[in-house]
């Protein structure tokens, strides 16, 4: 048997971690190098050649999500399950592509090998800006008793931001203050962010802070942009429950990961309900009290 | 009525396997490599009468201790138990659900004399001595009686009450006899405060609270799940594993952090027990010694895997939609239920007893093993293939929550405890999981997996230590009492 385009792609790239479901792989380019020959004679050799690869491979960086074969399950199940949600996860990204939201730009689908290929976001998650919890630390640490329910989906799987995470958090933060953002000013954007999602219809299904990129963007209006990533989790929403959810799964993870910025979660709800106008926020307003209130996690006999 | 008592009466047991036991699973883990993945070996499945379990089967290498020293991240606490002076003794009643059970545990200081329970084979001894180096774990005795309804029914709060209240004396005195000890000699009595069932609950604790006045011994009320979670930890060895915990009534992943044990993922409805006891009701499966592990059996048996709904959200599962879709599966003109399948094998002239079913499935499948090719061309869909698809399904849900679990906190362990947890094939596709993730996997055998008494001693005794103890007018139980409730003093 020939060993597929993927899995090629794979024996190249590295492996960045292992996440719950997939491993993630880091890759330069999604195209092999090339070569190029240089007639001996040719006067600008070196230069033209130091061009392309620069601006070729910066710019090409993917990272691949491999749902490998899980041996522990059934192969009709696993197979089901690999390309479904994979499926799924492209077809989100390509909707909300589609409709302006800003997410990784989906480079390549390998359903029947359960490989996905994304474009890779260069800047830093908001938890590293904020400061949150390092990685792959017993998270539940910082949390307190009462938080840790809810907030199991929070920094859970394929944390893909701390690839892209050489710096630590406080350069995320220096740099961005350098270029005049608060954080009120980031909490607006991710409410905005969030609300440009939600009006495509899809919710994230693990809407956290770690899912969350800042990426800088040289030429744009504002001096950066919100990147949601990761929609490994994510679905079709057809009742105001669904959006209340997913905001809700947001509160906990700032409420437990960021313990000291809770205050500015209000600011991410403010231009969130702004970004989505009155006549759609006031039911999910409405539910997400609800939500609130039904505390599936606690001691019913109160 | 008198069909139920005589049915009960085949599972009364106890460690010295003098009793009879319904069923033993029994198996041993390999010690790891240093590279660190974990073996998982399935060794036997005795079906009969008696079964022999030693606490050998769990060989844990150097290795293994210094891996987990490494998961903890280096900085090792130091265990807040105080140092024992001499002997304790604690007396655990569990009766939360079906099944009364009572124990006696010791806890000594180290190097002491090895045989001091007296009755050299009634005394089985665990040295597990990762929590507290200075302490010899010692099972005196572990005695469970279980209450056993007909096939199609489950068992209902009020009778299963009834059947503890018979039983309680019995059990415990059995209990006490088998440790060697006076209840006198006791330190502390243990009882389940909840979660589970009101009024089965209530005989343990009325039990208990009847014992520490006539005999002037503190009380302590434990949690259900701490208790599965303790004795876990005890036997296995494990320090500071993410926790499955699968019964009739749990289904939870659970990681301790900072003297709580804290619950990751659930079940937003159902539990995976009761899951499989109400699926076992449906096909009409027996309940003797439990549904679960009928099911397991005939799992083996089946061929065919059936697609049905994963309910997977997040680190939660969803079971109800499952169970729906596979009952409506036994509506479908291709399931042939046993009764037809029976009266087609009783066609071909193999009489069959009345009133053994189980026996006659298997005879029956020598029958139809034949036919196998045939049955699978016919597209017909048997109970095996159900209990097949059913619990390659359920149990795939369960291993993913779990491995997102150690994903989030970065641990490497798991420890499978509850009913559900002595089921092999869930404990092999968790062993695969783990292997994929250079991790290990704990699994104590049925006697310490399915609710029993031992398991409430381990927990009581170490709340004990800790100075806690339940005044009598507070021992209560409680039907809902979250795991995360409990606050883990023993612990660093």
């Amino acid at each position: 048997m020939t060993i597929s385009a993927s899995h090629h792609l794979l024996d190249q790239a590295m492996l960045i971690k292992q996440g719950a479901e997939a491993k993630v792989y880091s890759l330069d380019s999604l195209l092999p190098q090339p070569t190029i020959y240089w007639p001996p004679s040719g006067p600008s050799k070196p230069s033209s050649t130091a061009q392309i690869q620069q601006t070729t491979a910066p710019k090409c960086s993917v990272i691949l999500k491999y749902r490998f074969k899980k041996q522990y399950r059934h192969p009709a199940l696993d197979l089901s399950l690999t390309r479904s949600r994979l499926a799924f996860e492209a077809r989100a990204l390509a909707r909300c592509t589609r409709a302006g939201v800003v997410v990784p730009h989906v480079m390549w689908v390998d359903d029947r090998n359960g490989v996905i290929g994304m474009e890779r976001i260069d800047g830093w998650s908001v938890r590293e800006v904020l400061g949150g919890g390092a990685e792959g630390e017993m998270t539940v640490e910082e949390e307190d008793e009462e938080e840790i329910g809810e907030m199991e989906m929070e920094r859970s799987k394929d944390q893909v931001d701390s690839i892209n995470a050489d710096e630590t958090e406080s350069e995320g933060w220096t740099a961005l203050r350098s270029k005049g953002v608060t954080k009120e000013h980031l909490m607006t954007s991710i409410g905005r962010a969030i609300a440009k999602l939600h009006g495509t219809a899809i919710i994230h299904g693990d809407l956290t802070t770690s899912n969350m990129m800042v990426r800088f963007t040289p030429n744009g209006s504002e001096p950066y942009e919100i990147v949601l990533i990761d929609f490994g989790l994510s679905s079709t929403a057809t009742l105001p429950e669904h959006y209340a959810v997913d905001l809700y799964v947001l509160e906990r993870a700032f409420a437990s990961t960021h313990p000291q910025s809770e205050g500015l979660y209000a600011g991410v709800l403010a231009a969130y309900a702004e970004g989505l106008g009155e006549k759609k926020w006031r039911p999910i307003q409405t539910k997400l009290k609800e939500v609130r209130l039904r505390g599936r996690k606690r001691d019913m006999t109160g | 009525m008198s069909s139920r008592s005589a049915s009960a009466g085949h599972c009364f047991y106890s460690p010295s396997c003098t009793a009879t036991i319904a069923f033993g699973i029994a198996y041993r883990r390999q010690p790891f490599p240093s590279t660190g993945k974990s073996k998982f070996h399935s060794k036997c499945l005795s079906i009969g009468f008696c079964c022999h379990r030693t606490f050998s089967y769990f060989t844990v290498s150097p290795t293994a201790s210094t891996m987990v020293d490494s998961t903890n991240k280096g900085k090792r606490k130091v265990s807040p138990l105080p140092k024992l002076n001499g002997r304790l003794l604690c007396l655990g009643i569990e009766g939360s659900a079906n099944k009364f059970g009572c124990g006696v545990i010791a806890h000594s200081p180290a190097p002491s004399a090895e045989p001091e329970a007296g009755e050299g084979s009634s005394s089985t001894s665990a040295h597990a001595r990762h929590k507290n180096p200075a302490t010899i774990v010692t099972v005196l005795s572990n005695v469970r009686h279980t209450y056993i309804t007909p096939p199609g029914e489950g068992f209902l709060p009020s009778d299963t009450a009834r059947h503890h209240r018979e039983w309680a004396i019995k059990v415990i005195s059995e209990a006490v006899r088998k440790a060697g000890i006076r209840i006198s000699d006791l330190d502390c009595i243990a009882y389940t405060k909840g979660p589970g069932m009101g009024t089965p609950l209530q005989v343990g604790s009325l039990v208990a609270r009847t014992l520490s006045l006539l005999h002037g011994i503190p009380l302590i009320g434990v949690n259900h799940c701490v208790g599965h979670i303790e004795m876990g930890r005890q036997i296995t060895s494990s320090h500071n594993p993410v926790v499955l915990y699968v019964s009739g009534g749990n289904t939870q992943v659970i990681a301790y952090s900072q003297q709580r044990y804290r619950i990751f993922g659930e079940t937003l409805d159902i539990a995976i027990g009761n899951c499989l006891d109400r699926f076992a009701r449906i096909i009409r499966l027996r309940n003797d010694p439990s549904p679960g592990y009928n099911i397991e059996l005939e799992a083996r048996k089946g061929r065919r895997f059936i697609p049905l709904p994963f309910g997977t959200k997040g680190m939660d599962v969803t079971l109800a939609g499952l169970l729906t879709a596979i009952e409506q599966l036994t509506k479908d003109k291709r399931y042939r239920s046993w009764d037809s399948r029976a009266s087609r094998a009783q066609g071909r002239g193999s009489a069959l007893p009345p009133g053994e079913a189980l026996v006659v499935e298997e005879d029956q499948d020598n029958h139809i093993a034949n036919g196998q090719e045939v049955a699978t061309e016919e597209d017909v869909i048997t109970p095996q293939d159900l209990c097949f698809s059913l619990q390659e399904t359920t149990f795939a849900m369960l291993v993913e929550i779990t491995e997102r679990a150690m994903a989030h906190v970065g641990a490497k362990d798991v420890l499978i405890v509850g009913g559900v947890g002595s089921n092999m094939r869930l404990q092999e596709m968790m062993g695969i999981m783990a292997s994929e993730r250079n991790g290990r996997v704990f699994a104590t055998d049925e006697s310490f997996c399915i609710d029993n008494g031992i398991m409430i001693a381990q927990a009581g005794l170490l709340a004990f230590r800790m100075g806690q103890t339940t005044p009598i007018e507070k021992a209560t139980i409680t039907q809902r009492f979250r795991t995360d409730q409990v606050h883990v003093s023993w612990r660093a």
